[in-house]
């Protein structure tokens, strides 16, 4: 902003007087405009990356529901480790971002902050989307939820600088859509006969919701409006679960009819899913 | 409860934990503008005097108008003691709306007292924006130049009104003004956004205010200016 503080004719001494205002005025919107151009292919550039990790993450999110309900303990190894391949090629993208920012200025630490908060706007979509999909590839390792510093810490460098922000606000928007897929994974899980994911993703979902019931709306919009999403999920799980446990009762000793059944259950359960919107 | 459940509830009681402190501080924040914005108010309620003041009083107004708003220089003290280093703009979208109007307040006076366009410089000094104890805070180009634009377009209601009290030579002063302001404007590439729109607006403004002049010469009202 310094730079194009060129005093006006008014405010200057005499040696610019001579200057008409007209002229003055347009020496200072050439230096804005330049300033303008250069935030803008900034913000181009941000955005650009950004969705490059909305994608990235994206992939990584079906590589797992692809592969990790597999019953082999070695395919499911193998698996988690592509995803923690593809989890690091997102990291490098943040790296660029780091960069990006970093190139503010004079280089700067602080410079580096202040320009970080600037931009958030253009990088926090990506950023959602890679916490979404390190949590449920921290999920899959873990049996757990990723904490905050741990999102952080995964996205620092070497040296153990941040590489961007994890606002509380951010960490808990991705935790809400972490549901949505712990739901998708549940729901697979079934089918290939494994019984006790279900459950667990059951217990999980439900207390990751009830602790972000206790949020009120005012203090986080979106968070409201996602939770009705998670409330859907659960739903859906409680009852895939509620059936499965019946059918366990029933056929302990026949796993090939539990996993039809499950099946079915599945599918009823999506078909008053539908119902349910409908009316 | 399992121990895995109760990690959990320890993960994100922390977290919520977290989130409340960074509502908490925006609540705060937010509260610490309104007392600026009140003195905003004040001047703009002063400045809109200049529509029906006889001009004689125009730079009284005017004056009254800055007064007030060196006033928040204080006010804005407080808000910086709230925002932490460097992240002035995580909560700028608290801070700018309030900028922006400061800043068509002392745009429009200062175009009256001194025929001229303030610089975002002065805008800053006026607040008390360039202090030590205030280094936090900023005036963004972007607020600058939307507020700017603000104080332009009050520009057409008040050369309408001076016709009206007989001054025939303000009109003039405002058009030259707008014609300036406009051509700069014209020199950015502007994408779209508030800037913008803000942008279009200045077109009808420009108008408005050549057609004022127009009426005028048509009458013989206007004598060249010294």
């Amino acid at each position: 902003m310094a730079d194009v503080d060129i005093l006006m004719p008014s405010e200057a001494g005499s040696s610019s007087s001579s200057l008409s205002r007209k002229q003055h005025l347009m020496n200072t919107f050439e230096s804005y405009r330049s300033e303008l151009d250069t935030d803008n292919e900034r913000r181009e550039r941000l955005i650009i990356t950004s969705r490059s990790i909305t994608q990235l993450s994206k992939k990584l999110i079906f590589h797992l529901h692809r592969n990790a309900t597999s019953l082999s303990p070695s395919l499911k190894e193998k698996c988690l480790k592509e995803g923690r391949g593809k989890e690091r090629e997102i990291w490098k993208l943040f790296n660029k971002i780091r960069d990006e920012l970093d190139s503010i200025g004079n280089g700067g630490d602080s410079e580096a902050k202040e320009a970080y908060w600037r931009w958030n706007r253009q990088v926090s979509p990506g950023l959602e989307e890679y916490i979404e999909g390190l949590s449920f590839l921290y999920y899959l390792e873990h049996k757990s939820l990723v904490p905050l510093e741990e999102v952080q810490r995964t996205l620092s460098d070497e040296n153990g600088q941040s590489l961007v922000v994890v606002t509380p606000e951010d960490y808990i928007l991705g935790m809400s859509d972490l549901t949505g897929e712990l739901m998708r994974y549940a729901t697979n899980a079934l089918s290939t006969g494994d019984h006790n994911t279900p459950l667990e993703v059951c217990d999980f979902v439900r207390t990751v919701k009830s602790h972000f019931d206790g949020i009120p709306p005012h203090m986080l919009y979106k968070l409201s409006k996602k939770q009705e999403e998670t409330t859907r999920s659960l739903e859906k799980i409680e009852r895939v679960c509620y059936a499965l446990r019946l059918r366990l009762i029933e056929f302990a000793d026949k796993p090939e009819v539990l996993a039809m059944m499950a099946k079915r259950a599945l599918e009823d359960a999506a078909e008053k899913d539908e119902r349910g919107k409908d009316e | 409860m399992s121990s895995r459940a109760q990690t959990v509830t320890e993960t994100l009681s922390s977290v919520i934990e977290l989130l409340e402190n960074d509502q908490n501080l925006k609540k705060q924040i937010r509260e610490s503008i309104e007392p600026i914005d009140d003195l905003s108010r004040t001047a703009i309620t002063e400045l809109n005097k200049l529509h029906s003041a006889p001009f004689s009083q125009h730079n009284e107004i005017c004056q009254n108008s800055i007064d007030i708003i060196s006033k928040t220089q204080s006010l804005w003290q407080d808000v910086a003691k709230l925002i932490p280093e460097n992240e002035f703009y995580r909560y700028q979208f608290a801070l700018g709306p309030t900028m922006r109007n400061l800043t068509t307040s002392i745009v429009l006076a200062r175009f009256i007292l001194y025929d001229d366009l303030t610089s975002a410089h002065t805008i800053s000094k006026i607040l008390g924006l360039k202090n030590d104890s205030t280094e936090v805070l900023q005036l963004s180009s972007e607020d600058y130049l939307q507020g700017v634009i603000g104080a332009v377009n009050e520009l057409p209601r008040l050369s309408i009104n001076a016709v009206t009290s007989q001054n025939f030579e303000l009109p003039i002063k405002i058009s030259s003004f707008v014609n300036d302001i406009f051509a700069s404007y014209s020199l950015l590439n502007l994408r779209n956004d508030a800037l913008r729109r803000k942008f279009d607006s200045l077109k009808y403004d420009l108008k408005k205010c050549e057609d004022v002049v127009y009426d005028l010469t048509l009458r013989g009202l206007t004598k060249p200016r010294e």
